[in-house]
């Protein structure tokens, strides 16, 4: 398998066994799942010393354990003795895992505490140190974020996520009280491969009149700015297209208020924004309190988180084989936010974008279609596109990165890919490139 | 010892319920959604949590703001799901997907309310969807219905998904 020939972002030109076939596949859990910073939890999921919160690595189970001082670790989910799986609850809190099969009971630390007849039938010689849960080989928090990353010659997780942090704090660091995920997990099997959200949710403006036109009929309040149903107009001004940041992506509109003003009564919602702007402005700057904060973002890290501030939801793809993943969703707020406005939010995702959200009932079928079409001896020999909008970006004044006009264009799908074969290409981090594209800290020096 | 309360309701009661949820699983496997509003009661709540698989033994916190849930309506946005799947630009139901009911394990008990009934049954719905593939999806319910009149309506519905992680791409059926 040559990853050159599969995909040219030069041309916006996908080969479609990138989404089905299973060596691909096999590589991607090792170059991409195994070597990326992967959101393992929130922070506000396991407050307390033995919480413990359960999630996928690649198609690794992983257990994200709060410590006594505080600390976050991580371990396989498996046990050192013969493999079973440890912990069967998908959250909790717990002072030990006792292993099913044989009874070896591990502490939340990790280390090895009990093994049922350890002097009769082991003679008092197993080295219980060697035999403690393996660990994940980094972890490491970004502001109430827990990423986890199996490679430990993998790069920082500042380093990491780079420049993509400017549009990340607008998020994460706006009001002084940080953020939440709310809600239990909204847990969803999907028939398609991984790629295909990812690159829908980092960069599909296009889809939104069409595939959501029902639900966008039915629910006028969700009136995008610069899109209509049916996809009969589309402007161009009023939003962004955010790329070339390590394959982080970013696709925001710019008025502040969008993001909130979809809620069906957005009153509260605006009033909030109103009175802790000059917060957000004196913690972000004016460009980014007054223009983004509030606004639609969508924020994608690579390869496989994505969360959108105003309509507020947080989410990962665990991939389980090249056709299939489990999708969780999580509504997430401010800690600012008075108890009625996160009440409301985690009510108004779980409608539009939750098991049985309005809006992302619309999208699953396409999503496992294109799969499904990418399967076929001849359907695998084909190609797809993403080739909207080619060579139209640049600088802009303000904002890191490379960047297109308006929220309906495909360059960020195609900087997605791009990621995607450098790390398929690259058979170590050290081969991996690293670009913060139009940084500011850059022009700053520049201009000094 | 055996509880013998809460009182299981008159033969006739019992008959015209389980006949109504029979009746009302028709409708919406035919898809006649208007007839089946007509079955709900203005101040009807419809409601199905979001749940986790955990320990016996756990004793964590609960969830701060709630669990969120999978329906959380009133008439009004039931009504909007409606409108949403009548739109004509729901793609995933078009052609449309073969769906069945099974309504079993109905058991009708008297309510507080003189006029209300609570009742108990599971759901089964079956949809064969476009991909040709068959999901199963089911669920128990708690209902009260109020009597109007002559005839029975739904007031509330606790719907309690049996699927931690749910096996279809969308929920555009109603239970
Ligand atoms: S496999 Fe876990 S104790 Fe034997
Ligand atoms: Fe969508």
């Amino acid at each position: 398998m040559d990853v050159a020939d599969l995909v040219d972002t030069s041309t916006g030109r996908q080969s479609r066994s990138i989404y089905s076939s299973e060596p691909v596949y096999r590589q991607e859990l090792e170059r991409v799942f195994g070597r990326c910073w992967l959101f393992l939890a929130h922070i506000s999921q396991i407050p307390q010393p033995n919480d413990f919160f359960r999630t996928y690595m690649g198609e690794d189970d992983v257990i994200v354990i709060r410590q006594k001082d505080g600390s976050v670790k991580a371990f396989l989910n498996t046990c050192t003795h013969r493999g079973n799986r440890i912990c069967r609850a998908d959250r909790g809190n717990a002072r030990s895992f006792t292993c099913n099969y044989h009874g070896w009971s591990f502490a939340p630390d990790g280390a090895l505490a009990g093994v049922p007849l350890e002097n009769e039938a082991y003679f008092g010689e197993l080295d219980r140190s060697k035999f403690g849960l393996v660990p994940v080989a980094q972890v490491a928090e970004y502001k109430g974020l827990i990423f986890g990353n199996f490679d430990p010659a993998a790069p920082s997780l500042e380093d990491y996520l780079g420049d993509a942090k400017f549009y990340l704090d607008v998020w994460l660091d706006a009001l002084p009280g940080g953020t939440s995920l709310v809600g239990e997990t909204q847990k969803m099997v999907l028939n398609t491969n991984w790629k295909l959200p990812v690159e829908n949710v980092c960069g599909d403006g296009y889809h939104l009149g069409w595939a959501h036109a029902g639900a966008m009929m039915a629910v006028q309040s969700m009136d995008l700015s610069g899109l209509s149903v049916g996809n009969a107009s589309a402007n161009l001004e009023g939003g962004l297209s955010v790329a070339g940041l390590n394959g982080h992506m970013a696709l925001t509109s710019l008025d502040g208020v969008s993001g909130y003003a979809f809620y069906p009564e957005p009153k509260p919602m605006l009033d909030y924004l109103e009175a802790n702007r000059p917060t957000a402005i004196e913690r972000l700057g004016k460009l980014r309190g007054e223009q983004l904060w509030g606004s639609q973002i969508n924020i994608t890290i690579f390869p496989n988180l994505q969360f959108l501030p105003g309509l507020n939801w947080f989410r990962v793809y665990h991939p389980k084989g090249p056709g299939q993943i489990e999708q969780w969703t999580w509504a997430m707020v401010e800690n600012d936010m008075p108890e009625e406005i996160k009440t409301t939010i985690l009510d108004n995702q779980c409608l539009t974008f939750g098991l049985a959200g309005l809006f992302d009932n619309d999208d699953g079928d396409n999503l496992a279609a294109c799969t499904e079409q990418s399967r076929g001896w001849r359907t695998s020999q084909m190609d797809v596109y993403t080739n909207m909008a080619l060579g139209r970006s640049g600088a802009r004044e303000g904002f890191p990165g490379d960047i297109a006009a308006g929220l309906v264009s495909e360059h960020n799908q195609r900087y997605f890919y791009r990621r995607w074969q450098e790390h398929m290409q690259a058979s170590s981090w050290s081969d991996v490139p690293a670009y913060n594209l139009n940084s500011l800290a850059s022009r700053e020096a520049v201009d000094a | 010892m055996l509880d013998v309360r809460p009182q299981p309701a008159l033969h006739d009661t019992v008959t015209a319920l389980t006949q109504r949820l029979f009746h009302e699983a028709r409708l919406l496997d035919d898809e006649r959604f208007e007839e089946w509003l007509e079955l709900l009661c203005e101040d009807v709540s419809y409601h199905m949590a979001l749940k986790s698989r955990r320990f016996r033994a756990d004793r964590s916190a609960p969830i701060a703001v709630g669990a969120g849930n999978v329906f959380n309506d009133n008439l009004a946005r039931l009504k909007l799901r409606i409108d949403r799947l009548r739109s004509g630009f729901v793609w995933a139901e078009d052609p449309p997907n073969f769906v069945r009911r099974v309504v079993s394990n109905v058991e009708v008990l008297d309510a507080d309310e003189p006029n209300e009934a609570v009742v108990h049954s599971v759901v089964v719905i079956h949809r064969n969807r476009i991909d040709g593939q068959t999901r199963l999806l089911t669920a128990g319910r708690t209902d009260r219905w109020r009597k109007g009149g002559e005839s029975w309506l739904l007031a509330a519905r606790e719907i309690a998904l049996d699927h931690s992680v749910l096996p279809d791409s969308n929920v555009n059926v109603f239970f």
